[in-house]
């Protein structure tokens, strides 16, 4: 059932992304995107009382359920290139910031064609 | 023989070279596009496994017929933009070198979160390339909707893995038929979405405008043809050997290509700068190759894919060596250029004409290969809307050759005197370029066996063969 929350997640981020002007505010509502996208996936693997899918030498487990190790796996991919691409979506910000002074897409003007 | 690791492994080596080392850094990026040409030339199909784990719980490479066809026009064309606009790279060697190892890794891999991965460092090297003519919002609103688009698709490919249990796609294809149709759409739904923001489909393509329409000339060939043929090879991949799209989703995806490259003529149809033109002209032809592909007509597609992507070089260099050189690219105060640059004017008239589908140019052997197929296929409304398309883009092209070779008003006798004072420089790598690729362009259209003999496979169940 938490799935619903992680999805509620997704849809605040599109709704983020189709409202905000601001263009920090933009990247945010991408983050909260990744994040839900991301705790959606960790809950496809997630099996209840299941333990980590790892066998130690002579500890017997009474437990025979173990989690889906591939998504967290994915995860962790998809959160190193989040993050590259938030640094990079900022420093692009940023230079917006020197070229027009403002980082309110209203009152930026149209960028000129030449 | 040459192990296909090498042509994503080599670029991404000498991109980590070129950061230590950099001085040599233009030397790297030439020795890594040379040698990839040679590779991709050198492939046999065969696949990859890597790591010891064999598909499906571990990655691997598939090289058939179709990722070869599609290596060899991604190398020479990526090989054929570097080499041509050598003075516009400046310190943008490791993003090129990057850049190659990924959209190789895009076109090989039979893995889809692997697919993901090389999406990501494909499009984050396309964010820092169209930086290059310092316009920062169109590069804001290409990472805004690409993040999106790719996270999309990562969440569809999740839903899949949940009910399937595998992201191999060999393996995804064969099990697709059980899962559930309401699943299916869905994750379908999303995919696409995500796919159809790199493959530039209608209501995902808002940053092309900003980023093809701010090109310069080494990124305008990067983008328009290496950059567009790794999207719609990898986007036919997807939606015809992966997951068979049926019924109703067939119907609004079918919906939403033939929009693509209706509304992209029409865009480009009201542009007055070169680059917006071209710029709305890549959507439209991405739109009939995705077109193409979902009607099943592979073997089409990616003759159709060579056409845009052979042409689109040509087109996009001089576009962009003509905003480098001349300062603008407006077709109005471009008038009579190519009168002082003719060998370059030969070279981007018969790129357009091609794109149009003239007689006697290769562009018509592919379009009359469509339409005959498409009505075996008992389909009247696509070739008309194709047919229809067509015309706009042999309007607006025509329109344009016509300024660029003959300055005066329309309607009236051409006077010297309205020739454009502007002028380009540098012009001996432009002008290689455009005579090697335009003669290419001109044999291929009397030796299309060139290119078919390399995808007989997709053809050879095509109805009426030539």
């Amino acid at each position: 059932m938490i799935q619903y929350l992680f999805i509620g997640l997704i849809l605040i981020g599109i709704y983020g992304l189709l409202t905000q002007k601001n263009l920090i505010k933009l990247v945010v509502a991408l983050n909260v995107l990744e994040v839900g996208v991301n705790l959606f996936i960790i809950s496809v693997g997630y099996v209840k009382d299941g333990v980590a899918p790892i066998l130690f030498k002579g500890v017997q487990s009474t437990n025979e359920t173990f989690v889906d190790p591939l998504p967290q796996a994915l995860v962790l991919t998809a959160i190193v290139i989040g993050v590259g691409v938030t640094a990079l979506a900022l420093t692009v910000v940023r230079k917006i910031y020197e070229k027009h002074g403002t980082i309110d897409l209203d009152e930026m003007g149209s960028e000129s064609d030449d | 023989m040459i192990n296909p690791v090498l042509l994503i492994a080599i670029p991404l080596l000498f991109a980590f070279l070129s950061v230590m080392f950099k001085k040599a850094d233009k030397g790297l990026l030439t020795i890594a596009v040379l040698f990839n040409v040679l590779g991709a030339f050198l492939l046999k199909e065969t696949e990859v496994i890597i790591g010891g784990w064999k598909p499906p719980f571990g990655i691997n490479l598939v090289i058939d017929q179709y990722s070869i066809y599609a290596l060899i026009l991604l190398n020479v064309v990526f090989a054929l933009s570097v080499l041509t606009s050598f003075a516009s790279i400046k310190k943008y060697s490791t993003v090129l070198l990057v850049s190659l190892a990924s959209l190789n890794g895009m076109l090989m891999t039979g893995d889809l979160f692997n697919l993901f991965v090389f999406i990501e460092i494909a499009t984050i090297s396309a964010y820092i390339l169209s930086t290059m003519t310092k316009k920062f919002r169109g590069t804001f609103n290409y990472i805004i909707l690409g993040a999106l688009g790719s996270n999309l698709y990562l969440l569809g490919i999740i839903i899949l893995y949940a009910t399937v249990g595998t992201l191999n796609m060999a393996d995804m294809a064969s099990k697709i038929h059980l899962v559930n149709s309401n699943v299916l759409m869905l994750s379908f739904t999303l995919i696409f979405a995500g796919i159809a923001v790199e493959a530039k489909l209608i209501p995902f393509n808002g940053w092309v405008r900003g980023v093809y329409g701010n090109v310069n000339d080494l990124n305008g060939g990067i983008f328009a043809s290496a950059y567009a043929t790794a999207a719609i090879m990898m986007f036919g991949r997807l939606f015809t050997s992966v997951f068979s799209v049926e019924g109703n989703l067939k119907t609004i995806f079918l919906t939403i290509t033939v929009l693509t490259f209706i509304l992209g003529e029409f865009a480009a149809f009201s542009q007055k700068n070169v680059r917006s033109i071209l710029a709305y002209s890549s959507v439209a032809q991405a739109g009939l190759a995705a077109t193409l592909f979902l009607t099943g007509l592979k073997g089409i597609a990616m003759m159709q894919v060579a056409n845009n992507a052979l042409s689109k070089l040509i087109m996009f260099t001089i576009a962009g060596a003509m905003y480098v050189y001349a300062g603008t690219d407006n077709v109005e105060k471009l008038q009579g250029l190519f009168k002082k640059h003719k060998l370059i004017g030969f070279g981007f008239s018969v790129a357009a004409l091609s794109l149009i589908g003239l007689p006697i140019f290769y562009g018509f052997y592919v379009k009359i290969f469509a339409l005959t197929n498409l009505f075996k296929l008992n389909s009247f409304w696509l070739p008309a809307f194709i047919l229809f398309s067509s015309l706009i883009e042999g309007i607006y092209f025509i329109r344009m050759l016509a300024k660029l070779w003959n300055p005066g008003e329309e309607g009236k006798e051409s006077k010297e005197e309205y020739t454009t004072k502007l002028s380009l420089e540098n012009t001996f790598a432009y002008t290689v370029l455009a005579v090697v690729v335009g003669l290419f362009i001109l044999y291929i259209s009397y030796n299309p066996e060139f290119i078919t003999q390399g995808i007989s496979n997709y053809l050879s169940n095509i109805a009426g063969g030539m």
